[in-house]
């Protein structure tokens, strides 16, 4: 299927895994030796066997497995910018060959008398050929999940504009200030397009972090339209985010709900607090809102962040973080995730 | 009810400040054809309250989510006063209270607001009879933060936090909190429906706090006669459980 190269193939469901990501690493390890130990259980005449067969094969397995898992390290971005068929293809290759060359290497080591080398080296080669394939189809169906759970993010956001606690009310503020101050009606109005655009977008690309700063800033300015002084917002942005990457409506949902569960059923209003900082090669946005705790959360706000939490697990696995502190007063969202820079891609 | 020559008085209830400047456009964009006369806006149901218990209003726009009280519990206290106003809800969407408005043909708009229906609306009012206590009480699945008293002219509030037992004798029902006690006239039958997250009913005539319970005493000598009662924090009464609500005694001590 021809397709124009985007920037981050890596977040299409016709995409290999990141092999540089510590939880994709975690799980090629973990499974494949899983199977091993299965294979052993298998053939096994007695419990003892079952770890003697175990660890014959991983003599064989495990160098497999680690020079694998070294060269995808190391040729992950090239095999990023091919197709994915070319890419499965080179994936299945490259371990193919890696298995001949290490069991032609070892020869005798491995192969036991009554096995003939080339029988052994051929055999495996088709083994871990296969595995390869398992366990890319694998990782092409937590990808298509990852798809599904961006859709219902946008879903999620689009419903949130539509929410018609949301629609009518600001509506009704724009109305209000038409008369007495058309420019800054216009402006609104224009905020509230960006924001209706941004849910119904159809890409699927990770965006520019100052680009959700903007779209978040845009929604906070529109609810200050309404909620005037009670809204107070304060930033904390580090200089070197500049050109980093996220997930399109990971920032903008959360200031949704500290609006509408933080702020609206304060009288005296209050601070929603935003920072967002670099430290070493991870990315942490935090937002704090002051919160009255006996006030439950609403249902669509909670698969908002559901949402979130699902989205940065099947993104970035266990390279993301995503903790909720709540207080008797506040309430803080702490998301960690990779820092990812755009030219990273290009 | 008002004389038709006298202009009609309108009061302003929304939480938004952008919420009430529309609605005072479209009160004098309405200014032409009806005689009207904003007399005062507030920002929540208890500044509204405190102002319309010595002004009075004939009209009053009520938006229904609003911070420290909320719509409905403001028309529910605005009815004890002496001269209830009419009230007409004001929201952009809430389809709990929307269906019972239809229900009991409620006036309410919806925002935006549109100049006719305001229009209509008004129009409407001077015929208006107030919605009834029980019907107000249907609009909102939540109970009530305060109870109301009026006493001197002037509506208090109890909230409802503070209120340690709630006792019926003869028309009225006693509230107690720590400093003093109140009279309220309410069936003590509708207070338990409404409140039975926080009261538990001890006797026919009573009600008490649960979380307020300090303890429970043995009355009278061990034997047919004796019955349990009730010590609440703060107050040295003791308030005596009836034979039939006894069991109440156990279910305590579960927790």
């Amino acid at each position: 299927m021809p397709k124009a190269q985007s920037i981050n193939e890596n977040l299409l469901p016709d995409a290999l895994p990141n092999f540089r990501n510590l939880g994709a690493i975690l799980r090629i390890v973990l499974l494949v030796n899983g199977i091993a130990l299965l294979a052993a259980i298998a053939q096994a005449v007695s419990v003892q066997d079952i770890v003697q067969r175990f660890v014959d094969s991983s003599a064989f397995l495990q160098p497999v497995l680690l020079s694998s898992l070294l060269l995808l390290y190391g040729l992950n971005d090239a095999l990023a910018r091919l197709a994915y068929w070319k890419g499965v293809t080179a994936v299945i290759l490259l371990v193919v060959v890696i298995t001949l060359a290490i069991a032609y290497l070892g020869g005798d080591l491995y192969a036991s008398a009554a096995e003939d080398t080339s029988f052994h080296a051929w055999r495996n080669a088709l083994l871990s050929g296969a595995l390869t394939v398992l366990l890319l189809i694998y990782f092409k169906l937590r990808a298509m999940s990852l798809s599904t759970a961006l859709q219902d993010a946008r879903l999620q956001a689009l419903q949130a504009r539509i929410r018609p606690h949301f629609l009518f009310n600001t509506i009704n503020a724009v109305l209000s200030i038409v008369r007495a101050d058309p420019k800054r009606a216009e402006t609104a109005l224009e905020d509230m397009a960006d924001l209706f655009r941004m849910a119904m977008a159809d890409s699927q690309k990770m965006v520019l972090l100052r680009r959700e700063i903007e779209l978040s800033r845009q929604y906070l300015s529109l609810e200050k339209l309404r909620l005037g002084d009670r809204l107070q917002e304060k930033w904390q942005i580090d200089d070197a985010l500049d050109d980093a990457l996220v997930p399109p409506l990971m920032l903008q949902p959360l200031l949704e709900n500290a609006v509408y569960h933080g702020i609206e059923p304060l009288s005296e209003g209050g601070l929603i607090e935003v920072r967002l900082q670099r430290i070493g090669s991870e990315l942490h946005m935090d937002v704090r809102n002051p919160c009255r705790k006996h006030l439950g959360l609403h249902n669509g706000n909670k698969m908002a962040l559901e949402n979130i939490r699902e989205r940065l697990d099947l993104q970035f696995d266990v390279e993301a973080k995503y903790t909720v502190e709540s207080g008797d007063d506040h309430y803080h969202v702490h998301i960690q995730l990779p820092y990812v820079k755009e030219e990273q891609y290009e | 009810m008002n004389n038709v020559d006298l202009p009609l008085t309108v009061f302003i209830v929304d939480d938004e400040t952008p919420a009430r400047h529309r609605i005072k456009e479209l009160l004098s964009d309405c200014g032409a054809q009806i005689s009207l006369e904003l007399i005062g806006e507030a920002s929540n149901g208890r500044e509204a309250l405190e102002q319309l218990s010595v002004q009075h209003a004939d009209v009053v726009l009520v938006d229904i989510r609003m911070p420290e009280m909320d719509g409905i519990e403001l028309a529910q206290h605005l009815n004890k006063l002496d001269k209830p106003p009419v009230i007409i809800f004001t929201t952009a969407y809430d389809n709990y209270a929307i269906q019972a408005f239809e229900q009991h043909a409620i006036d309410y708009l919806l925002k935006p607001i549109r100049l006719g229906r305001l229009f209509e609306a008004l129009t409407r009012a001077r015929a208006a009879v107030p919605v009834k206590s029980e019907v107000l009480q249907e609009l909102t699945p939540e109970p009530r933060k305060n109870l109301s008293i009026q006493e001197r002219g002037k509506i208090l509030l109890i909230p409802i936090e503070r209120v340690l037992y709630l006792r019926a004798e003869l028309k009225y029902i006693t509230v107690r909190t720590v400093e003093r006690e109140y009279l309220v006239e309410e069936p003590l039958g509708a207070l338990e429906k409404e409140f039975a997250a926080r009261f538990v009913r001890i006797h026919r005539n009573c009600l008490v706090a649960k979380e307020e319970i300090e303890s429970f005493e043995k009355m009278g000598e061990d034997g047919a006669d004796s019955h349990w009662s009730v010590k609440l924090r703060g107050l040295d009464e003791r308030l005596p459980i009836s034979r039939r609500q006894q069991f109440i005694v156990k279910e305590f001590k579960k927790f």
